[in-house]
């Protein structure tokens, strides 16, 4: 019983920290390039959520194949982080990006309730709950335990997919190496020829689209609310800051640790269940400041 | 070639360079000389578009770039080497070098015959050239940085005190590399900066002298006072 326990607490712990890593490597991309600490980077979660909801509830009501609501879950993403995502960065942030770290904070705040209003003008209050990717694909049996593939096996291989793909766009295309340059020196970027500008605009549509993907992936497992934006972004940046702020592998471990560590609290100590994550955010930061995986010379990214 | 046209730069209220005129030719080797803080790396940091002038006029090849951005100014034909080197050290030492060129989208034959025009007139380049930038030292780092200035600096060089810190050995070397360039490439003009006034001789044409701001040339043969 106590192993069938742990088994479907670990689970449960691997399922969430799939999409919780998704969140927080793009709260990190941005905070490695654009060295701003985005607050709104949770609504994107939560609007990349909404806007699956919706297209599966198209989709269902449509009666077409309900296949597509797999591809519709990455179309959703893309649209939120391409036209929300360009709009907060041209209109806001590129404003703001010498100005002083509270005035980016407050800022990225700002952006934060306009569009946790915007999402409740759209989709209301009422929760949403689209299951259809989740059912399709049915169970598959662990241990013992029965256990859903798509939170299982398709969450985990997106999270992985997504870690291999960064490293590879990162080092291996000139697009990627240019944001690295831009995240390591800024005027040394510019001198090389790098419009620093348009990497600025081009790393912030990547983040969002992956905050707005977690949060996609995230809809067919949860009940949409309002509010589940700070949530995750709270959690995300407890993961973005244990790894060490711009470390894209850290990311990957330490949400598998606090995605772990949660759902342990969950079962054995569900009052604990919301401190977890800061718990160990906190010992992280107290036994190394820099992040597990931070350097003091803090090469980002 | 590159003229400056009674630039006038100021940071924070405080005018750092004043009126500040001159020319440069294809293919001259130019010595500006000044002492700390005089302002030699702002003249070259105005040239890069890193600082825009608050009077005056930038002109390049006959065209007037004063109000162009930083990042299309490269391409033009612009190498440039801090003087703290600033390689990304990121990326391996090939990288660095490479860098500017495929951010100017070159393609990748042109990119790759200009690597190797650049390796064997700075062979050293090719030993180091799989290490992690972070990873070699200042000197050889200052060698790295004229590396990648060469990869786009087709027209003209901006080395921003590159003897400063050398070793001797590493000193001489890097005085070779550049006698080998100006022989195998007499069309690439070259700005050199220094506080030490003859450590340039054998190279330059001509120099110039910046004192708080305010640039004057002097004849080669005249005497120099440090
Ligand atoms: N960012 C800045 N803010 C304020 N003052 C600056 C800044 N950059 C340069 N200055 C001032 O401008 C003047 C010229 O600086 P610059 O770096 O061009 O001198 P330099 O001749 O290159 O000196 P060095 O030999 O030390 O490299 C100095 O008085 C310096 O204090
Ligand atoms: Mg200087």
């Amino acid at each position: 019983m106590t192993s069938d326990l742990l088994l479907i607490a670990a689970l449960d712990g691997i399922a969430y920290a799939a999409l919780v890593f998704l969140v927080a490597v793009g709260l990190t991309l941005i905070f490695g390039v654009l060295r701003v600490l985005n607050i709104a980077h949770g609504s994107f979660y939560a609007l990349g959520a909404y806007v699956a909801a919706s297209l599966g509830i198209g989709i269902a009501a449509s009666k077409i194949s309900p296949w597509l609501s797999y591809p519709a879950l990455a179309v959703a993403a893309a649209i939120v982080g391409i036209v929300v995502g360009s709009a907060i960065e041209r209109l806001l942030l590129q404003r703001i990006y010498d100005k002083e770290e509270v005035l980016q904070l407050l800022v990225t705040f700002a952006a934060f309730m306009i569009l946790d209003n915007a999402q409740r003008l759209i989709w209301g209050v009422q929760p949403y709950f689209v299951a259809t990717p989740l059912q399709l694909l049915g169970n598959v049996q662990i241990g013992g335990i029965t256990y859903t593939v798509y939170q299982i096996i398709v969450l985990p291989a997106v999270a992985l997919l997504v870690l291999a793909g960064m490293r590879l766009f990162l080092r291996r295309t000139v697009s990627g190496r240019v944001i690295l340059a831009v995240a390591e020196d800024r005027e040394a970027a510019r001198a090389i020829g790098i419009n620093v500008p348009r990497v600025y605009l081009w790393t912030f549509v990547i983040g969002s689209i992956l905050a707005s993907l977690g949060g996609s992936l995230a809809s067919p497992t949860t009940s949409i609310l309002p509010g589940m934006g700070t949530d995750m972004l709270v959690l995300s940046f407890a993961v973005a800051a244990s790894a060490g702020l711009g470390r894209i592998e850290g990311a990957a471990i330490t949400a598998l640790l606090i995605g772990l560590g949660r759902s342990a609290a969950v079962y054995w100590a569900p009052e604990l269940d919301v401190l977890v994550p800061y718990l160990i955010m906190t010992l992280v930061l107290l036994v190394k400041p820099q992040g597990l995986f931070g350097t003091l010379q803090a090469r980002r990214i | 070639m590159l003229t400056f046209d009674n630039i006038v730069v100021a940071i924070q209220g405080a005018t750092i360079l004043r009126r500040v005129t001159f020319r440069i030719d294809a293919g001259q080797t130019v010595a500006l000389i000044g002492r700390n803080g005089a302002g030699k790396t702002t003249v070259l940091r105005t040239v890069m578009g890193l600082i825009g002038p608050a009077g005056g006029r930038l002109g390049f090849e006959g065209r007037d770039i004063t109000a162009m951005r930083a990042d299309q100014r490269p391409g033009l034909g612009i190498g440039y080497a801090p003087e703290d080197r600033r390689l990304f050290s990121a990326f391996t030492v090939e990288e660095n070098i490479r860098l500017p060129a495929e951010v100017a989208r070159r393609p990748k034959a042109e990119i790759a015959d200009t690597l190797d025009r650049i390796y064997s007139m700075i062979p050293e380049l090719k030993e180091m050239a799989r290490r992690p930038a972070g990873q070699v030292s200042g000197g050889q780092g200052k060698i790295v940085a004229l590396g990648r200035a060469l990869m786009l600096g087709t027209k003209i060089i901006l080395l921003d005190e590159p003897f400063q810190g050398l070793a001797p050995i590493l000193a001489a070397r890097y005085g070779e590399t550049l006698k080998a360039l100006k022989a195998t490439r007499p069309d690439i003009s070259v700005l050199i900066t220094e506080s030490n006034p003859s450590l340039l001789k054998p190279f330059a044409d001509r120099t110039l002298i910046i004192e708080r701001g305010d640039l004057s040339e002097i004849m080669n043969d005249e005497p120099l006072v440090a």
